[in-house]
């Protein structure tokens, strides 16, 4: 809103302010010889107060307009509009700019001014909330009578089952610096209730989840990747079977905001890690409604639902994962896949590919079931220690998945219902063939983990994978 | 009304019944607690009642007590 | 940091308030409990109270918080919760 200036000279200072001190009696001069002459004292009414020109600025309103950052501030205005500036206390500059030439001759030469008031912790964003140019349009939520907001939080269905943080205007306008996009930008429509979910709301449940505003454009596009036709989060939420979305991110924004690949990469205690995958949960709870009981019927579910999100350990000779997606080297991408847990597999003895690869191969038969195939997706992730028997044998990524491929395939026979004494299996029209375990494309690998350890996992996948329920979605951070 | 508040919680539907002097604290406490429970009241003054006029109270207040206790016809849980 | 206002997280499709728990069709077959808040005659109303629904043939449950001063203790509001599946709480004045 740009209103015209007063005319004449503007004075903003501060009474706190010695060297606003030091002018405070040239304002009755400068009034008289070179008015009209308006000040706007930030912390008082005690200031200039005998000048009929002073208003005593206590919302700070005129002061943030003028975007005033030190006191004293001289300014003069012609047909209200601002044509020049000064600050702090310089002798020439206040002649020149005031056109009295004799101003303050027993003054010193120069003195620095004080900061603005504006510009104080916490005063900043309130102001740029009150007067500036943002607008939120969330519904605000009246807690001055809560006795515990933490509580209140829990009360109103917010969480997760853990603490969240109390979304204030002011962490949320915080988050939203984090991200250039506007905050009544739709990222897109949030199932299962399907409504417009804006970047405001991905702001608001990043502040719950406990993210920090850098981690905005990795959780945009983690959003943006789970709405995706292709990643299909509506059945995922619905489903009763286990899934729910995965996170792994690549390129430099992962080491940028701090997230970790190392030890314990699909655990605990890396602030990035947990706070990004518990902000798309949040958000499935609360702005698409998807919560347990209701919509979510997963019988069991799985703990990844608080949270399931790590980076990619790229320093090796392996192609990352969104490389081998298409992404450009040196860019940064997320790639959302429908995780079930995690199932570990030990193998301190291999010591050759082959050995290491049949090992991985027979713990991946048994994603969903032994006998199913073709149905789940799944993530193998290699540790360091593992990746290196790869990689010194000079075996990408796709020397491994062809590898596996092939040890996937198993005779029909052994796979249809009824076979082995189990009732589930594949259809008996496949018992003359040879089976894939997984339909093209459906294996991912990672390379994650500490250095030490001779353990990797597998992240099995949704049972329906595909157009029938979801495929992994690559997508390129913005920002 | 903290306690009907709690109970709900525990997924205990919930009424709570006071005297009318309660019905400004009532929305008060309703907002500050983000909940609004079922609530009856009967007519002040309360402490004073013989037992026969209490009886009578209860009697008068049983019909709204028992709706809220119950879902009506078309009745979302509000 | 002013906690004073939140924005709302959610999709903003129902009140910001928490709405009751849906109710039963009837109280047919359910345990009624009446908790008196021990102010003094609301002994009387829930007596009444009890005596009504025992003949419309309920069962009721009593209950008692040791003070009106204070919201009820966990232990109550627990053993409340296990034995009861209605609550009926007064009388405030």
């Amino acid at each position: 809103m740009k209103t015209a200036l007063p005319d004449g000279l503007i004075v903003v200072a501060k009474a706190d302010c010695p060297t606003c001190r030091l002018a405070e009696p040239l304002l009755a001069e400068l009034s008289a010889r070179a008015g009209p002459l308006t000040v706007y004292v930030q912390d008082s009414a005690e200031y200039a107060a005998e000048l009929p020109g002073t208003l005593y600025d206590a919302t700070l309103e005129h002061s943030y307009r003028l975007g005033i950052e030190f006191v004293p501030t001289l300014i003069r205005v012609e047909g209200g509009v601002e044509v020049q500036r000064t600050y702090g206390w310089h002798k020439e500059d206040w002649r020149q700019l005031s056109g009295v030439t004799d101003l303050g001759e027993d003054l010193p030469v120069m003195r620095p001014g004080c900061g603005s008031k504006t510009l104080e912790p916490g005063i900043a964003e309130e102001l740029e909330l009150a007067f500036g140019d943002i607008r939120l349009q969330s519904r605000e939520i009246d807690f001055s009578t809560v006795d515990d907001p933490f509580e209140a939080c829990f009360e109103r269905g917010w969480s997760d089952g853990l603490p969240v943080v109390p979304p204030t205007p002011v962490r949320v306008l915080r988050m939203l610096k984090g991200t250039q996009r506007k905050p009544d930008e739709v990222v897109g429509l949030m199932p299962p209730d399907l409504v417009p979910c804006t970047v405001e709301k991905v702001a608001i449940n990043a502040v719950l989840a406990g993210c920090k505003p850098e981690y905005m454009p990795v959780l945009l596009a983690a959003l943006e990747a789970a709405l995706t036709d292709e990643f299909g989060l509506h059945g995922l939420i619905c489903t009763t079977m286990f899934g729910s979305p995965l996170i792994i991110v690549n390129g430099p924004a992962a080491r940028a905001v701090g997230m970790n690949s190392g030890v314990n990469a699909l655990g605990q205690g890396n602030r990035a890690n947990a706070t990004i995958g518990r902000a798309l949960q949040l958000i499935i709870r609360n702005v698409g409604g998807g919560r347990p009981g209701e919509i979510d019927r997963a019988t069991l579910g799985n703990p990844g639902k608080y949270s399931f999100c790590f980076a990619e350990a790229e320093d090796s000779e392996w192609l990352p994962l969104a490389q081998e997606r298409g992404i450009e080297p040196g860019r940064s991408a997320v790639t959302l896949f429908p995780g079930e847990g995690v199932q570990g597999i030990v193998d301190q003895k291999s010591r050759d590919p082959e050995s290491l690869a049949r090992s991985f191969a027979l713990s991946l038969r048994a994603v969903d079931h032994a006998k199913l195939a073709m149905a789940g997706d799944a993530v193998l992730v290699v540790s360091p220690e593992h990746a290196r028997v790869f990689i010194d044998a000079g075996w990408s990524k796709q020397r491994l998945r062809e590898e596996l491929d092939r040890l996937l395939l198993a005779p029909g026979k052994e796979l249809v219902a009824g076979a082995g004494g189990i009732t589930e299996g594949i259809p008996e029209r496949f018992k003359d063939m040879q089976v894939p375990k997984f339909r093209p494309g459906g294996l991912l690998i990672v390379r994650a983990g500490g250095t030490a350890g001779l353990f990797s996992a597998i992240i099995a996948g949704w049972a329906a994978s595909g157009p029938v329920g979801s495929s992994a979605v690559t997508r390129e951070v913005n920002t | 009304m903290h306690d009907i508040a709690d109970l709900e919680s525990r997924q205990i539907p919930g009424v709570g019944v006071a005297s009318s002097e309660f019905i400004e604290a009532a929305a008060l406490q309703s907002r500050a607690l983000g909940f609004d429970p079922a609530m009856v009241f009967v007519p002040h003054p309360i402490q004073d009642r013989t037992d026969e006029e209490m009886r009578a109270l209860a009697d008068a207040a049983l019909a709204d007590i028992l709706r809220l206790l119950c879902a009506e016809e078309g009745d979302t849980s509000g | 940091m002013n906690e004073n206002r939140v924005l709302d997280p959610t999709a903003e499709q129902a009140p910001a308030q928490r709405a009751r728990l849906p109710r039963p069709t009837s109280v047919e077959g359910k345990v009624v409990g009446l908790l008196d808040i021990s102010k003094p005659r609301g002994d009387v109303f829930l007596d009444r109270i009890e005596e009504q629904l025992a003949a419309m043939g309920i069962q009721v449950k009593r209950y008692a918080k040791p003070t009106f001063t204070r919201i009820a203790p966990t232990e109550l509001k627990q053993r409340m919760a296990a034995e009861v599946d209605l609550l009926v709480e007064g009388l405030a004045d």
